[in-house]
């Protein structure tokens, strides 16, 4: 435990929640990516027309799909969320800015593609909906970085 | 921390097996929704790479035209009810042939896209019109299945298909170009549902809305009259 760690206990809660829920988010794009190149059967839908989604112009942005963009992204997030859980990084002021721009950044983009499916493919992928909650909740996990950024810098 | 590394690590276990599962029990590389396909917004190029599967003679002045969807029960209808009539009466007969069109509605129905390709390897040896019937027959069985592949590998072997060939047909994105064509096609020509039935002669078609076995005979035969005299 170092100095900071000491004065504001408990505060990589936040960064624990991150890794957790960009873990989930990462099976999710996941399975997103293996549909999209093919390698599993007809998409497992309960409600929404993920076929439709998935099959849309929108699915890809320059040629690369968006569920790896999404598999980066949550694999970006996951990493730096455990890199800000080492004692000699919890008040690394670097990670708190990464972390809080990476969800921001997140967040943005999925409320894009949520755009997307309600206003131009009008059909909806349960699977996308269930990404756009997991980063709306990493978003909310990252402001407590916001402190971090204008505390003095611990052992990074 | 220790709480965590168990969280992370149930999430992880979980998160593979969910995602090894369904690419395990999924049609590995077999290609079930329309692919990108370059051309298809001009019509020209459209209307070379959509192509119909045709029964009957060819030479036949009327054209019966299905936009059809495999897993679609209102198609199963037309094609286990109303088709066979019409072969016998009419295509059999040399006064119309029948052209059948992929117009899988994906949205509703996630097996429908693959059905049709399934088809059309069956049709790489000459057995497209016994698979078409066999899976309209079965509809019920694989239109919910999760093994979709491995079922209609099964019928292929039932009709005496090499099996290895048509599972490698299938396990791929053949024929996918041109069932996604199919479906543009059909959008163009304002189909908006299946079974879409066209009835055309002399570059004239006719969208039939009912299409029972009498309506379609009736009409056909209205516009064989002049030339057959009657």
């Amino acid at each position: 435990m170092t100095e900071v760690d000491e004065v504001v206990p408990g505060a990589p809660l936040n960064r624990m929640l991150v890794s957790v829920l960009s873990l989930i988010g990462f099976f999710v794009a996941l399975y997103l990516w293996a549909h999209n190149a093919g390698l599993t059967g007809p998409i497992i839908c309960g409600v929404g027309d993920c076929a439709t989604v998935q099959s849309s112009e929108y699915a890809r942005i320059g040629g690369v799909p968006v569920s790896a963009i999404g598999v980066a992204g949550y694999v970006a997030l996951f990493v730096l969320s455990m890199m800000g859980l080492q004692p000699g990084r919890r008040s690394s002021r670097a990670i708190a800015a990464l972390l809080l721009s990476g969800s921001t950044f997140g967040v943005a983009f999925s409320a894009y593609l949520t755009y997307l499916e309600a206003a131009v493919i009008q059909a909806w992928c349960q699977y996308c909906v269930a990404s756009a909650i997991i980063i709306t909740l990493i978003f909310f996990a990252t402001l407590p970085e916001i402190p971090r950024l204008r505390s003095p810098e611990g052992a990074a | 921390m220790k709480k965590l590394y168990i969280t992370l690590a149930v999430v992880a276990v979980v998160g593979i097996g969910a995602v090894s599962y369904s690419i395990g029990s999924g049609s590995g590389g077999a290609v079930s929704a329309p692919i990108a396909v370059e051309g298809l917004d001009d019509m020209n190029r459209l209307v070379e790479l959509a192509q119909g599967m045709t029964k009957g003679d060819p030479n036949a002045t009327v054209t019966i035209i299905e936009f059809g969807d495999f897993q679609c029960p209102a198609c199963q209808q037309f094609a286990t009810a109303v088709k066979p009539q019409v072969e016998l009466a009419l295509i059999e007969s040399g006064k119309a042939k029948f052209v059948y069109y992929d117009w899988p509605i994906i949205e509703a129905h996630p097996n429908a896209f693959l059905a049709a390709r399934a088809a059309r390897c069956a049709g790489d040896q000459q057995k497209y019109w016994e698979y078409h019937d066999n899976l309209f027959r079965n509809q019920a069985r694989w239109a919910t299945s999760t093994d979709a592949v491995g079922m209609f590998t099964d019928y292929a072997a039932t009709l005496g298909l090499d099996e290895g060939a048509f599972e490698s047909c299938l396990g791929s994105d053949r024929h996918a170009d041109v069932v996604t064509a199919n479906m543009e096609l059909g959008l163009q020509l304002g189909v908006r549902g299946t079974p879409t039935i066209i009835v055309e002669q002399g570059g004239v078609p006719r969208n039939i809305l009912n299409w029972d076995f009498e309506s379609l005979r009736t009409y056909v035969e209205e516009l064989l009259a002049p030339n057959t005299g009657a």
